[in-house]
């Protein structure tokens, strides 16, 4: 080994290395191409929209923003975002309550077919979901949720159909259940000798312990619902009762080959803009949950 | 192969921006075909030595050579080194002969030689039956000699051994540190065997080097440190049971503990601490210090004195005399001290006074 | 653990889910076998024409739709999983080599995962416009003429190729970051002993690497099938509700979208459940084979 062969083994490193970071520079041009071209398509004119070839750039004077007043003129969307944020806070809650207490039965208390009522439970969440939404749907239709013959379907029904189905989730408690399992015991043992009831013990220790886990679910589950697009979209027709994600789909539909492309960019903008802000603001929660519960999107 | 450290310093810079001085300025000479205990306790920066040498960590400041060669800046794949590490890292997921062979095979040693090589080396550590096993099927033991086997196989320029034998039961320590001699003399390869176990290292070692806080201590034949320790640290970390360290003054060429003369002295007047190993006292009729004996233990040919510290109140210290001596709790023995198992150190630097 | 049995209160606490998950999982899925039974279900008040054998099954298997559905759907599950796995794992490792920037990378390549695909699907149909879209215009700075993706008349291979790109793309985030949480589980020294051992950059990737994250890639190689198998809103959102290309609706339909399709045409509960469930079986079927796979190759 001497002067020439350690020389020779630098380059190689240092070849290497431009190799690597030219790959993932690439990578990422690749992941944030479509974005950029989002922004810039919605904030085109009608006029730049159809430039052959297509302005890759634009220059301060030739942004406009009527864009996202024709969007929100096209379909309700702020009304839209309202639905959204209401569902997702009602499934939400509704969610964290049912599967907490599940998650604290099969974690915390001993009762008779508990093992084999768990594996039961598992197994569903191989079955794909297409299996359930066919008799789901037709519950929700005998239950009058989505109008009848010439009755429109009100507000409070389409709330309904579109929150009952998910306030309880398996993997949820699968996920809160593993939290709670990393209690030690000797704090319930503690509180017993202390005189707690089971239910303030759950409220007031292993639910404040498990923080993270819930705030991720609460993170998970809002996230899903903005980005839900098949239930809700079956379960209502009503253009203002609609969730952001069919919201959109639904505004922009058979349109042909008409090109207003820089429109339906800044709808899809303006939907995917809180989704990007949330997940820059809490990005620690998100990857971590994703990571640590393997949630397939 | 020489291995020589010059002037190596190791900082870390944690998350927090804080630095870390592992080693510093370390200056150490290896002579080729030796084994090299590097003793200390833990944290001294054992370990990051070792690393430095394999080229796993880059030394802030100062220059490592194999020999002749500048090997600082050199990769770890380049250095022809083999290294066990301390909890071995034997890939899990390959047999004991996959494991054996993998060197030879990043060096493109050609397939027949190197399944021969591989069973040659496994024969030598004695694990020549165990080939097809995978790590998580064999003992701490073997798993140990697994790594010494992979880390042997390509020949390596330096051997180093990080703490090799720590996951190890009392007994499989023993004769596997047999067993580490006998194929360092065999092979002749230079070797660093870090431990922080004294008596490991003085019953394996060629030379030792004492560290401490990252600074090097002391070097030497083992029973040359533990017959002239240069510093407090050097006689405290070596022997067991340990020295026992008492306050004492010099005056007039004397060594005077607790107003008994117990040793001359060419050093000026002064506070001191003065070190007497276990085996340092003598009891006899004619002794100069006169000390009260608390319990009496007796092991095989030696008795364990408990004794009362005359310099500090409530405080006890061991020595071993012969068991010729009929001594009783209680008793008060006269004795004297050997003068070559007594030293004195300069109570703020730690250093020897002659 | 409480020794002691508490019946009861387990029952209460566990009440709520259990009756949600009753009506919405379990009923669901035991009505669902049913009604593949039987003729003309009408899904909306469950009205039948009485019970059909096999026929649902029968029939669907010669319908030309399905078969449609079902290339689409494998094209998409053989394609896109693979590649993406593949793309994913050297992405991970890349970025676990580097030392610079690593947070900012690994943040863009979880973007996918957060947007909506719907939205994103839109802006990828007009990156494949012919005329304005961003590759078109690319390509055509390395002198290719403008190729028709996705618009009216393009065909069948230049749509399902669109379609893999955009799968591929909002695939690799969820992947990656597994990958990811994977490699910090490998202990570092086995990558010192690697160093040590002369093994070169290549080796490495190929003895320690795969190996010892090969549970990972099984693990995100089975999800990602299952989930491939069932894609659906990833073409809605290229492709629009009718998950064809403009003129030719139904080119790009999968086999979940049939079952949506079937769900909206009224007296075919029965056709839709005998899909899903034709699914759910050749899914099922896919993943065992997976696990009977993985079980002899992956290293725990
Ligand atoms: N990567 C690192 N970052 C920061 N500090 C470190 C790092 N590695 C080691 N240190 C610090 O450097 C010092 C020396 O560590 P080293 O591992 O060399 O000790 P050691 O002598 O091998 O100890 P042991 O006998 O316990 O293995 C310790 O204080 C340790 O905390
Ligand atoms: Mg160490």
């Amino acid at each position: 080994m001497n002067e020439k062969d350690i020389r020779k083994s630098q380059i190689k490193r240092t070849v290497f290395n431009v190799i690597l970071y030219t790959f993932l520079v690439l990578v990422a041009l690749f992941v944030i191409i479509p974005f950029y071209w989002m922004i810039l398509t919605a904030i085109k004119s009608d006029f730049d929209l159809v430039v052959v070839p297509p302005k890759l750039f634009l220059k301060y004077n030739e942004i406009v923003f009527q864009n996202f007043a024709d969007a929100f003129e096209r379909a309700p969307f702020g009304r839209n975002m309202l639905n959204t944020l209401i569902v997702a806070g009602i499934s939400t809650v509704g969610t964290l309550i049912t599967t907490v207490f599940a998650a604290f039965a099969f974690a915390r208390l001993n009762f008779k077919g508990r093992d084999l009522l768990f594996i039961v439970l598992i197994a569903t969440m191989m079955i794909p979901g297409e299996i359930f939404v066919i008799t789901n749907y037709s519950t929700v239709a005998r239950l009058g949720w989505l109008g009848g013959n010439n009755i429109p379907q009100v507000y409070s029904q389409a709330l309904l159909a579109m929150t009952l189905p998910f306030m309880t989730s398996v993997f949820y408690i699968f996920f809160l259940r593993q939290s709670f399992k990393r209690i030690p015991d000797e704090l319930y043992f503690a509180a017993k000798v202390d005189g707690t009831s089971d239910f303030k013990y759950l409220w007031r220790i292993m639910v404040p312990i498990a923080k993270p886990t819930i705030i991720t679910i609460t993170i998970l589950n809002a996230m899903g619902t903005w980005n839900a697009y098949i239930w809700p979209n079956l379960v209502t027709d009503n253009a203002s009762f609609r969730l952001v994600t069919d919201g959109l789909r639904n505004a922009y539909s058979e349109l042909g080959g008409r090109t207003i492309f820089n429109e339906q960019m800044a709808a899809a903008l303006i939907i995917t803009t809180p989704l990007l802000i949330t997940f820059l603001l809490l990005k620690k929660y998100i990857m971590r949950g994703v990571s640590r519960s393997g949630i397939k999107g | 192969m020489e291995v020589k450290l010059q002037g190596i310093t190791k900082i870390f810079v944690q998350k927090d921006k804080t630095e870390v001085v592992a080693v510093k300025s370390m200056d150490i000479v290896i002579p080729s075909g030796k084994l090299i205990g590097l003793l200390g306790p833990s944290g001294c920066g054992k370990s990051t030595t070792l690393y430095m040498i394999a080229g796993l960590h880059k030394p802030n400041e100062g220059r490592i050579f194999f020999g002749d060669e500048d090997v600082t800046d050199m990769a770890p794949e380049d250095r022809g080194i083999g290294l066990v590490f301390q909890n071995y890292a034997l890939y899990p997921h390959m047999t004991v002969r996959q494991n054996i062979m993998f060197p030879l095979e990043n060096i493109k040693v050609p397939k027949p030689e190197a399944v021969i090589r591989a069973q040659e080396m496994a024969d030598l550590v004695g694990i020549g039956d165990l080939m097809d096993r995978k790590p998580k099927e064999l003992s701490g033991g073997q798993q140990q000699r697994v790594a010494i086997a992979r880390a042997l196989v390509k020949k390596p320029r330096v051997l180093l051994l990080d703490e090799p034998l720590s996951n190890l039961d009392a007994r499989l320590r023993l004769q596997t540190r047999e067993e580490i001699k006998r194929i360092q003399r065999e092979t002749g390869i230079t070797t660093i065997f870090v431990t922080h176990d004294q008596e490991e290292a003085m019953s394996i070692s060629d030379e030792i080097v004492l560290m401490e806080l990252g600074v090097k201590q002391q070097v030497g034949i083992p029973q040359d440190v533990y017959d002239n320790p240069s510093n407090l640290f050097s006689a405290k970390f070596l022997g067991t049971p340990p020295i026992n360290i008492f306050e004492a003054i010099i005056k007039s060429k004397k060594v005077v503990l607790a107003g008994n003369i117990i040793g001359k002295s060419k050093a000026e007047d002064q506070d001191v601490l003065v070190g007497i190993r276990p085996e340092g006292f003598e009891v006899d009729e004619k002794g100069s210090l006169k000390l009260t004996v608390d319990m009496v233990e007796t092991i095989g040919r030696d008795t364990s004195l408990i004794m009362v510290d005359p310099t500090k109140k409530g405080e006890t210290f061991r020595a071993i005399v012969d068991s010729q001596h009929r001594i009783k709790p209680g008793d008060v023995v006269k004795t004297n001290i050997r003068p070559e198992k007594m030293f004195v150190f300069n109570p703020n630097t730690g250093q020897l006074i002659n | 653990m409480l020794e002691r049995q508490s019946n009861l209160k387990a029952w209460l606490y566990l009440a709520p889910a259990l009756i949600l998950l009753s009506i919405f999982i379990f009923y669901p899925l035991f009505n669902a076998f049913l009604i593949s039974f039987f003729k003309d279900v009408v899904i909306e008040d469950m009205s039948t024409d009485g019970f059909a054998g096999i026929d649902n099954y029968s029939e669907v298997l010669r319908n030309g739709n399905f078969k449609n559905a079902l290339v689409n759907t494998s094209v998409i599950v053989f394609v896109s999983v693979p590649l993406s796995v593949v793309i994913a794992l050297f992405i991970s490792v890349g970025l676990k080599s580097i030392k610079k920037l690593q947070g900012v990378f690994q943040t863009i390549f979880f973007l996918p995962y957060v947007t909506n695909a719907i939205a994103i699907g839109m802006a990828f149909a007009f990156i494949f416009h012919r005329d304005y879209g961003l590759l078109n215009t690319m390509m055509g700075w390395f002198g290719v003429d403008p190729i028709n993706w996705i618009g009216a008349g393009a065909t069948w291979g230049r749509a399902m190729t669109a379609l893999l790109i955009f799968s591929i793309w909002g695939g690799l985030a969820f992947k990656i970051l597994v990958f990811l949480s994977g490699l910090q589980g490998i202990d570092k020294q086995y990558y010192d002993a690697a160093k040590i051992d002369s093994a070169p950059r290549g080796r490495i990737f190929t003895k320690i690497t795969i190996p010892l994250l090969s549970p990972m890639i099984a693990y995100v190689t089975i999800t990602s099938f299952i989930g491939a198998f069932k894609v659906y809103t990833t073409v809605v959102g290229m492709f629009g509700a009718s998950m064809g290309t403009s003129g030719n609706p139904r080119q790009m339909i999968t086999v979940v979208g049939l079952v949506y399709s079937y769900i909206g045409d009224i007296g075919e509960g029965g056709t839709a459940a005998s899909i899903a469930i034709i699914l759910f079986l050749i899914t099922l079927a896919f993943t065992g084979i997976q696990m009977q796979v993985s079980k002899k190759r992956v290293h725990y």
